[in-house]
This record gives structure tokens, sequence and C-alpha cells, in this order.
């Protein structure tokens, strides 16, 4: 018993800002089909600009998650405006939009350490509060970071199913050209989802960051739990993924504490992602094996 | 005789050209994007490494480095016919996850499973399978026997290019469902393709093990993959010299041209330029597809009987 009870309040503390980033990876998959290897930047970005705010402008944590909100949401629309949609105008396969998201990846993940410098970084941030959950001690920012995840999935959740921008993005991702005769305009709606998907990966990355140290790697390292959550847990909608990554992130806090070493818990997460993904097939299996 | 530091720079021209050049067979031919690279060439590394520290071989070199080298290969061999089992009726995202994946298990064993790897620590006591003087000579010597490797490689490319394996290998590239229709076991065709393709990744990692004789799960990163992949791409995926023209390109330039010709100040060369050459190839993937996605050579060239129907 007090395994399942540390599991899952490990599970769900630890594992909340890729949960939240895994939502915004979703966003963007289900309604643009994209997989955007950069997004993982976007989290490496998320957790720079929040330490760019706090060491250079003295601003605590909580205070630097809108700025690092909106930053990450420009950075994303200016990815999707400089980048994606010049290579969606021009018709190129899907196949190279993933290779052409994994040079964006490189790019912004080795140019961003022009910008903020080489040496890793460090919030500077008094020692988080514990906070007893459950007789397992969280830290505040932990604790912060899974009610975010909570707030910021309802919102999104109500955003997509009962407002009328909602209503204008289910009906792009369902058919653009009908969508463009129904007098929708798919830049503003496209655009937004875009914003949306950075502020969503920006403040996972600031989450992360805070709790250790903020590197170039940060968001990559990342980037296949996000991506194994969204593919296996994205056919069932958002619910889905948060579903998928929930269980997940429990899981993996489970056997981490089992064998003591959490790249065995990693490992076995990739392996049964992957025959999950194996089992359920894909959209090719219909015309059968030769 | 070379310089030392000119010979690692050739080294790594030589050996990712290899992997550019198997990588083509996949993203070429059969446009299947191995982002799993790293993880090919890092199981035949350790699978070397681990088998040559770790076993006490009851005959020496150059037997020694010879059964290594096999065990090596046979095994990232069985790993492709895995991968490929896995990723061989997913579409592009299944195929990413997969073959990204297994390169990450590859890393996560190397580091867990310290008794056998060294762990973090690394692993070290490879040596050269022979000795014919100072360590620059028999590096030396190494770049010449890789570098054959590597021209073998492309030799098999270019035969593929030119035989019926090959055009079963476009069409399904081209389009997978009708070469179904038409009979092609395009099932097993990527499969065994895989399995092909994995060893030869397999059998440069075991090279690369002996040349750099300390094995670092550092050494089989992202970068690996980046390097080959850039290199393949800005040459041109659909021609068998796409490979070498590109990572002459890409990764001549910036650890020969760059790292030797330059008079650049020395403190650059230790964080700056590494970081550079990352950030352009990173820019030069997006550049040339969306510019030039056929890359520098551009267009399949067509045998003389599909030139002559398409009159060029």
């Amino acid at each position: 018993m007090d395994l399942v009870t540390q599991s899952l309040v490990i599970g769900l503390t630890e594992y909340a800002p890729l949960v939240l980033a895994a939502i915004g990876f979703a966003l963007l998959y289900r309604l643009t089909g994209l997989i955007n290897v950069a997004y993982a930047e976007t989290l490496t970005l998320g957790a720079y600009f929040g330490v760019w705010l706090n060491t250079s402008f003295g601003l605590d944590f909580y205070a630097v998650l809108i700025p690092v909100g909106i930053m990450s949401g420009l950075l994303s629309v200016a990815t999707y405006l400089a980048v994606f949609r010049p290579a969606h105008r021009r018709n190129v396969g899907a196949l190279e939009m993933i290779i052409i998201s994994f040079g964006l990846s490189i790019f912004l993940r080795y140019g961003l350490q022009f910008v903020f410098g080489y040496p890793v970084r460090y919030f500077d941030v008094p020692p988080p509060d514990t906070v007893d959950l459950l007789g397992v001690g969280v830290g505040s920012f932990r604790l912060l970071a899974l009610i975010s995840v909570a707030v910021l999935s309802l919102v999104l959740y109500l955003f997509i199913q009962r407002t009328s921008y909602g209503l204008k993005v289910r009906a792009l991702a369902s058919d653009e050209a009908l969508a463009k005769v129904s007098g929708i305009h798919p830049l503003v709606v496209t655009v937004l989802i875009w914003f949306i998907a950075g502020v969503a990966g920006g403040l996972a990355g600031a989450f992360l960051g805070v709790g250790s140290a903020v590197a170039p790697l940060l968001g990559w390292r990342q980037f296949l739990f996000i991506l194994l959550v969204v593919l296996v847990g994205g056919s069932w909608g958002l619910g889905g993924v948060i579903v998928a990554g929930v269980v997940a992130g429990i899981a993996v806090a489970a056997m981490t504490l089992q064998f003591g070493q959490v790249l065995y818990a990693q490992l076995i997460l990739i392996i049964a992602f992957i025959v999950i993904l194996k089992i359920r097939g894909t959209r090719l299996t219909e015309t059968a094996k030769v | 005789m070379l310089d030392a530091f000119l010979i690692s720079g050739l080294y790594g021209v030589v050996l990712v050209t290899g992997l550019a050049l198997l990588l083509h067979l996949q993203l070429g031919l059969v446009r299947i994007a191995n982002f799993g690279v790293a993880g090919f060439f890092g199981l035949g590394m350790y699978v070397f490494g681990v088998l040559y520290v770790q076993v006490d071989w009851p005959f020496g070199e150059p037997w020694q480095f010879f059964v290594c080298a096999a065990a090596a290969t046979v095994v990232s061999g069985l790993a492709g016919i895995l991968v490929g089992w896995l990723i061989a009726d997913l579409d592009t995202d299944g195929v990413l996850v997969s073959t990204l994946g297994f390169a990450t298990v590859v890393a996560i064993l190397a580091t867990t499973q310290a008794d056998l790897t060294g762990g973090a620590e690394g692993l070290g006591g490879l040596s050269f399978p022979f000795d014919i003087g100072r360590t620059k000579d028999n590096e030396f010597l190494w770049l010449l026997i890789t570098a054959a490797v590597v021209v073998a490689i492309l030799a098999y490319v270019w035969q593929v290019h030119r035989a019926p394996y090959g055009r079963l290998l476009i069409g399904i590239g081209g389009n997978e469902p009708l070469a179904r229709s038409l009979g092609k076991a395009s099932y097993r065709t990527k499969i065994w393709l895989f399995c092909v393709a994995s060893a030869g990744m397999g059998l440069l990692g075991a090279m690369n093990a002996v040349m750099v004789r300390f094995l670092d799960p550092a050494n089989i990163g992202i970068d690996i993959t980046l390097a080959a992949m850039v290199g393949l791409i800005l040459g041109g995926t659909a021609r068998a010299w796409g490979a070498v023209v590109g990572v002459l390109l890409t990764v001549g330039l910036f650890d020969i041209v760059i790292q030797f010709y330059l008079p650049l100040p020395k403190d650059w060369y230790n964080q700056a330029i590494p970081v550079l050459r990352e950030a352009v190839f990173g820019f030069t993937l997006i550049v040339v597809l969306l510019f030039r996605p056929l890359g520098v050579l551009g267009d399949m060239r067509r045998d003389r009987l599909m030139r002559k129907l398409h009159g060029r």
C-alpha cells in the first residue's frame, strides 16, 4: 500500500509537467497532423526564458510563468510562420516535414547556446516548501505543476469543446477545404493552435527547469516520453493523452521505487509502448502483408 | 605521414559516409526515416567492446578482432530484423518513435549495465588488431582499412541501384500498396533491408571502437544520426553518390577545413565550433528540404531505357 501511495503521489507530481507538454504536443499533432520534433526545444527554451527572467530581472518563479508562457507561445508561432507554413505551401511530404522539424530542433538546441551561453543554468529561487500529500513530502513547485496541469487541461478541454473558436479548430482539423468554404480563416486558427501548444510546452519546460538544471538537452531528454504518450493515448483524444501520461508517470515512479534506477523504468516503458503501437497496428494494415 | 588530428578528421568523414550510405538504402530508396542510426552503430560498438574486453579468448590478434567484429555485425543485424519487424507496417510517426526508442534503449543499456560496459565511466582496454609502430601509424592504417570497408559499402549500394532488388526497393518507397498488389513481398523486403543496413552500421560501430579505444555512452548520441542524415540529404537522397558528396560538404567542411585550415582563435574549438557545427547541420536540413529537396546531386539517375522514354 505504501508503494502504491508513493508511486501515485510521485508519479502525479513529477510527471505533471510532461503531461502538460504532451497535451500541447497532442493538440498540434491531432489538429495539424504534424509530428513536431522541435517541440522538445519549446520545453528547453521555456526553461531558458524562465531562468533569464528570474536571474536578470529578479522575478520570482511564480511571476515568470505568465511571460514564459507568452514568449514560448510566440516562439512556437514564429517556427510555424518561418518554417512549417512555407513547407506546407511547398507541399513538402510528411516524411520530409518530420526531418525538417528534426533539423529545426537541432538548430534551436544549439543556436540557443549562442544566446544564453554554454554553461548549465539554474533558477535563483529559495528551496521549495515541502507539502505533505498522503504522507509523502512534495515540493511546492511540483504541486503547482500538478495544479496547473489540472487547470490547463480543463481550460483546453472547455476551449476546444465549448467555444466557437474550439469549433473552428475542430472543423479545420476535420476538413480544411470545407472549413475554408464555411468562412473559417485557417491562418488565424492555426496560429492560435501553435500559440496554445507553445504556451503548454514553455510552462512545462519552466516547471522541469526549476526542479533541476537548465541545459540544452532538457527538452530532448523528455521528447520520447511525450511522443510515446501522444501516439498511444492520442487515439482517444486529449483525454486519452492525459490518461496515458498519468498512467505512464505513475508506472515509471513505481518501477523506479522498485528497481532503484529510473533508467530501467524508462527502458520498460519504451518497450511497452512500442509493443502497444505494434499490436495496435496502423493505417497500412488493411492492405495486408504479402 | 598525415597529422594525427587530420587522421582523426578524415576518419570521421569516412565513418559518417559509411553510415550515410547505409541510411541511403533506407531513406533514399524505401523512404524509411531511420532516426536510430546511433542505436545500431552503438550496439555494434558495445557488443564488440564487451566481447573484446570481458571475454578471455583462447586466441590472440587478429582473430580476436575478427570474431568480436563478426559477433557485433550479427547482433546488429538481428536487432535490425527486430526493429524492421516492428516498423514494417507502421507509418512515418511509428517509424520515428520505434527507431528513436531503439537508440534510446541501446544508450540506456550502455549506461545501466556498468558491470559489462563500464557504464557512464566508460570502457577501456581496446587495441588495434596489429601493431606497426607508433599510435599514429596504427591509426593511419586503421583509417585506410575503414575506408576500404566504406568503399565496399559504396560498391554494394551502387550495385543495388542497378539490380532488380534496387528497383523493388524504389517501388516500395514510391507506392507500397501498389508494390504489394503486384505481388511484391514488401514486408519481407523491408525487414531484410533493415537487417543488412543495421549489420553494416554495427560493423562500422565495431571498427570505430578500435579507433577510439575507449567506449563512452556519450559517443552514441543523436549527433551521429544527425551527421549521417544531413550529409545524405544535402548530397541527395536519391543518388548513390549523394551520401559521399554531402558528408564531404558537411562533416568534411567542419572536421577538416575549419578545424585545420582556418586560423580561428584556439578557444573557439572547445565550444563555439562544435556548437556551431550542429546548429549549421540543423539549419542545412531545413534549407535543403525547403528549397532543394533532392539535394546537390538532384534526381535519381535513370537507366538508358528510362532516359530515352522521358526524353533526357
